[in-house]
């Protein structure tokens, strides 16, 4: 199983941190993760996992800065860790992945967060900071998370057309 | 100054009012009918409108990609992208966005713009830089004369839209301006947004509370 660790464009060094630590990897290994794959951004020099595939609780990890398909590791991912940014969210939602978002409060105004807890009240996603992720992770309820709509685009082309016979 | 000066000056200054009032969407878009979705309409005719799309950073581009699917790029032959200059991003997405809808020529033109705001510059500086923005859209604007605005957010929508009412104004040319509030505005509106209410022809948000709080935008849920 493949856990991915997304930052998006930018880094967050809290985040890269706490899932390079013994604890996040031993909660992970725990619920029978073999994968862990890491996007850091510019958050590279937080990223420090143990060297030895003993200390990392036999989970071994692949990690890269930014890549251009985020994509393949969303739908190959059975758990999906990232930050509160709006496209990471719903792409991750979207694939029908479970989704935990860590809301990176050095980065963001408060309304960012607001769309995170609203996601997670409604059961289709959880909330965690970065020191309570193992905790998170390790309790397992993200299985119990409620599959996201199927998004439908089409009133807004509606819209475009009903504007524009309008004139 | 003499009672005929200050008479064509309150002349000159009703009529500015009332066509303002007469253009801007905000004091008719009640009466218009707000239903989304009509079913049975006619069948849609491929026509070769021009679609102006505002795209901005990282989030906002990657939910216009979503609202994108719902638009029929049969009718919107062409596409004119609105990108800041600074966001590359964005360029790479619209290449693949376009990739994956259009097989055939390239049908679209991207219109870079020169950033209105950069973090931390000073607000005289910032207003310098504002105006120079506001004339690259006019240009891409003239150059392009698009039929209908879609925007969603991010700061350049504003310029966009307050251009786009001037041929109304003028009596031109009527070109929609439709504004989606970010999937990520829950109980509030975005400074854009605020802006745009007053602006845009539809004004669409897509959590319940702000349809409370602003009762001329229409709530849809579930969009991207």
């Amino acid at each position: 199983m493949l856990a991915y660790v997304a930052v998006g464009s930018t880094g967050f060094d809290k985040l890269v941190s706490a899932v390079s630590k013994k604890e996040f990897l031993r909660a992970l290994g725990s619920r029978g993760f073999r994968r862990l794959v890491v996007q850091y951004g510019s958050s590279e020099g937080a990223f420090c996992p143990p060297s030895t595939v003993s200390e990392s609780s036999g989970v071994s990890i692949d990690h890269f800065d930014y890549t251009r398909w985020p994509q393949r590791y969303v739908e190959q991912a059975d758990l999906i860790i990232c930050h509160a940014g709006t496209g990471s969210i719903l792409e991750a939602l979207h694939a029908g992945k479970p989704t935990v978002v860590v809301p990176n409060h050095a980065l963001m105004d408060s309304h960012q967060s607001e769309i995170s807890e609203e996601l997670a009240a409604a059961g289709y996603l959880l909330v965690s900071e970065p020191d309570e992720l193992a905790k998170t992770v390790g309790g397992g309820k993200y299985l119990d998370l409620i599959p996201y709509p199927h998004a439908d685009p089409r009133p807004i082309g509606d819209i475009l057309d009903e504007e524009c016979s309008r004139q | 100054m003499s009672w005929l000066h200050v008479l064509a000056a309150v002349v000159c200054v009703g009529a500015l009012v009332l066509r303002v009032r007469a253009v801007l969407p905000v004091f008719s878009r009640g009466r218009q009918p707000s239903s989304a979705r009509r079913k049975g309409k006619a069948a849609r005719q491929p026509t070769d409108k021009t679609l102006c799309i505002v795209l901005g950073s990282g989030g906002h581009t990657a939910e216009m990609a979503r609202l994108l699917q719902g638009v029929d790029f049969d009718r919107y032959a062409r596409r004119m992208y609105v990108v800041g200059d600074s966001d590359l991003l964005s360029l790479d997405q619209i290449g693949s966005l376009e990739a994956a809808r259009d097989h055939e020529a390239e049908h679209y033109t991207v219109c870079r713009i020169p950033r209105s705001r950069h973090v931390g510059q000073s607000f005289k500086s910032s207003i310098v830089s504002s105006l120079w923005t506001l004339l690259h859209v006019c240009r891409v604007m003239l150059q392009n004369s698009p039929d209908a605005v879609l925007c969603n957010g991010p700061a350049n929508c504003v310029l966009v839209g307050i251009v786009a009412l001037v041929p109304r104004f003028w009596g031109i040319k009527h070109i929609p301006v439709v504004y989606v509030e970010s999937f990520a505005r829950v109980t509030s509106l975005s400074l854009s947004g605020r802006i745009m209410y007053y602006v845009a022809d539809r004004f669409v948000v897509q959590w319940p509370g702000l349809r409370e709080k602003y009762p001329l935008a229409e709530y849809i849920p579930h969009l991207v």
